[in-house]
This record gives C-alpha cells, structure tokens and sequence, in this order.
C-alpha cells in the first residue's frame, strides 16, 4: 500500500504523523470518472453552412420606390460543368458573362472518408474567389454578397454542400478592418478570425 | 520438563524437494507480478484530464440513427434553432414526424410540406405567445437542416422553401465538419 510521511516518528503514544492514501477507491473512482466521460464523449463535430432564404419582407415593399440593384452571382450545376454568371437588375454584367468551369467526374472529384463521400470541387473555389474580387460589391458596408445555386432537382444533397463549400471558400473581413473594399486583408491566406464566408447562399425555388 | 535440543526439522535437515520447489521457489522466476501503482495512476489522471477537456457539458445536436451528414471544410459553429431532420423518407421536426418526401421524390415538383410549415408556425406563435412584447423583435429565425447526404435536391429544396415561408429564413446546412486547408 501506498503512503505519505509527513515526518515525525510518533513516539511516546503519540499517534503516528504517518498517514496512507488508500489506493483502491482511488483508482476506482478514476475508472468510473474514465468510463463515464468515455460513454458520454462525442467524436463527431458537427457544423453547419449558413444559407439565407430571400424572403420579401414588408420593409422591402415599401422600399420599391428606390431599388437597389446588386450583382448576384448566378450558379448552375449542369453535369460536367459550372456555369458562373453576374446579374445586376436581371442583366448579365459583361464581361464576364457567363464563364464555365469544368465540372470534374465523380472520380476525381469524390473521395470516401469512412461511410461519408466528401465532395470537392477545388477550381470552382478557385474562379469564384477570383471572380469575387474582380466583380464583387465595393461598398464596406458589411453585406454579403448574394449567390444563387441552381441545381438539378435530382442532384444528391453532398453535390449541393459540394458546391456551397466552394462558394464559401471565398472570404472577406466585414468592416473598416477589411479596408474600403472588404479585400485589404487576404483572408485565403491569413485565416484571421474576423474573415467571414463573402457570400450568401440561396436556392432557385423552380 | 527438560529441555531438548530440537530434532531434524523438516525443510533444513529433511529434504523436500517438491516442496522447495512449489514453495520456496527453488530459485525458479516468481509466479507474482508487481503493478507500478505510480505509472498506472499517472496514466489514469492523463486520461481523465484528456477525457475532461474534451467534454462538452452542453451536449450534442442528436443525430438519427443511420443518417450520414455530408463533410464540408468552411463551416461555422453550430447554434441552438429547431432541427429538422430528412432521412429514410421522412421529415422529423426535433424528432417529432412532419411529413414524408415519397410524394416530393415521386412528382420531382418543388412543394410546401404542409404537415412541417404548420409545426413549424405552432412553434413560431407559441414563442410569441411565451414572450414578452418587447423581445418580439428577437423572434427566432434560424433553423438547422439534418440531411443524409444521398437525399435529392427537390426534397432539400421543398424543406428550404417551407421553413422560409414559416418565418424561418436563416437556414443552416448541418454538416460534418473537415478540416480546413491550411491547418
């Protein structure tokens, strides 16, 4: 058995300085306190991708007397491409008009990591971050730019977070921080916390 | 009584081989192994305070039973809004049934589930109802989507267009989360 000496020889009837840590319940408890956090443990993480439904609010109505016409970037899944094209008013802004970006086979483009297919789809990320900074809004004015996915209605759901993962690859600081543009500071390359996705994702409702 | 010198004594004077043997040793490697208490015990206390940080108090979004959420690397943390779940063709609302998407799947027609937009308005009013008049600006707006990734686009886009029609239009994609490029 295990003890501690505090010193001292307990002499003269004296009850003895010398004390001992029972060992056995204190391991037990370390096994109990094991198991439980063991059995409660979450392995998995979870998260979630921001998506914002653009729903007219009263607001807006009254506000028609002085529409805003912001560049929405348009995003078509077709089966072995991507279309990308920025509309402002319902008018395809030239250049760029539209721009196709290979889409890649299955293949390449899905890998397996355990029961999960992880879907990537790393040049769209790349042309929409370049098409963001050549076309985006100018204005600091902490609003995101809006994108709109279209997708076949028979595409599976990991496509579609496929595709919002590479639309969110593109990041920007909010704010004065982020300079007059929102560019100042490369988000692709600090990853400071302050860097937000620069685009809000919505869906075609056709 | 007198006193005698004692006689042979077993063991010293009387041979007993098989008994050294079983007993004493006889030199042979002990049957007895000694635990380093100290080593196990620190191992014990890593593992706990390992286990202890890693612990969340707050718990976990539950995840149906079979359903496989799609990975993605630019993700955001999770917040606490109503879980609507899509898997094994149905629509749970927080665990509680609120549709099916057979009929979706079937008319590949983008539609509002009714059985959810009316849960989801009950859930909406009740809040209103719970609240004071002055955090009725504060109304809950988001919602969290748990969807298996094999699910179509046309059942995926029904429950988007629903939950916004409820008054719900930050929607959030649950996902599982991949590490980001660059870590």
């Amino acid at each position: 058995m295990a003890g501690v000496d505090v010193g001292g020889g307990g002499k003269g009837g004296r009850k003895s300085l010398d004390s001992e840590i029972n060992m056995i319940p204190m391991i037990d408890l370390l096994m109990v306190t094991i198991s439980f956090l063991l059995i409660t443990a979450v392995w998995t993480h979870m998260a979630r991708l921001e998506a914002d439904a653009q729903v007219q609010s009263q607001q807006q109505d009254k506000d028609v007397e002085k529409p805003q016409v912001e560049r929405i970037l348009f995003i078509e899944m077709m089966p072995d491409k991507f279309v990308l094209t920025w509309k402002e008013g319902g008018v395809k802004v030239e250049p760029p008009g539209a721009i196709d970006v290979p889409r890649p086979p299955d293949s390449v483009a899905v890998s397996r990591q355990g029961s999960t297919e992880v879907v990537h789809y790393g040049d769209l990320a790349k042309t929409i971050n370049e098409q963001w900074k050549a076309n985006s809004r100018t204005q600091a004015d902490n609003k995101k730019d809006l994108a709109i996915l279209h997708c076949d209605n028979q595409a599976e759901y990991k496509y579609i977070i496929g595709v919002m993962d590479a639309l969110y690859e593109t990041k920007r600081v909010m704010g004065p921080a982020g300079g007059a543009d929102g560019k100042k500071i490369d988000c692709s390359v600090t990853h400071l916390q302050q860097c937000e996705t620069a685009f809000n994702v919505t869906f075609t409702s056709q | 009584m007198a006193i005698h010198e004692p006689g042979r004594t077993l063991m010293k004077h009387v041979g007993l081989q098989f008994v050294e043997k079983k007993v004493a040793g006889g030199g042979s490697r002990a049957t007895n192994a000694n635990l380093s208490l100290t080593s196990m015990i620190d191992f014990l206390v890593v593992t706990v305070v390992f286990l202890l940080m890693s612990f969340s108090a707050s718990g976990e979004t539950p995840i149906a039973p079979g359903l496989t959420l799609p990975k993605a690397a630019n993700y955001e943390d999770m917040l606490n809004a109503p879980v609507v779940s899509i898997h094994n063709g149905l629509v749970l609302l927080d665990g509680t049934r609120a549709g099916e998407t057979r009929t979706i799947e079937d008319n590949n027609v983008i539609i509002t589930i009714p059985e959810l937009l009316t849960q989801l308005k009950a859930r909406k009013d009740t809040w209103k109802l719970s609240h004071p008049a002055s955090e009725q600006k504060d109304v809950p707006q988001a919602i969290i989507l748990q969807i298996d990734q094999h699910v179509k686009a046309v059942v995926v886009k029904s429950v988007f267009k629903t939950a916004a029609l409820a008054g719900y239009p930050n929607i959030n994609f649950m996902v599982d989360t991949l590490a980001k490029s660059g870590e």
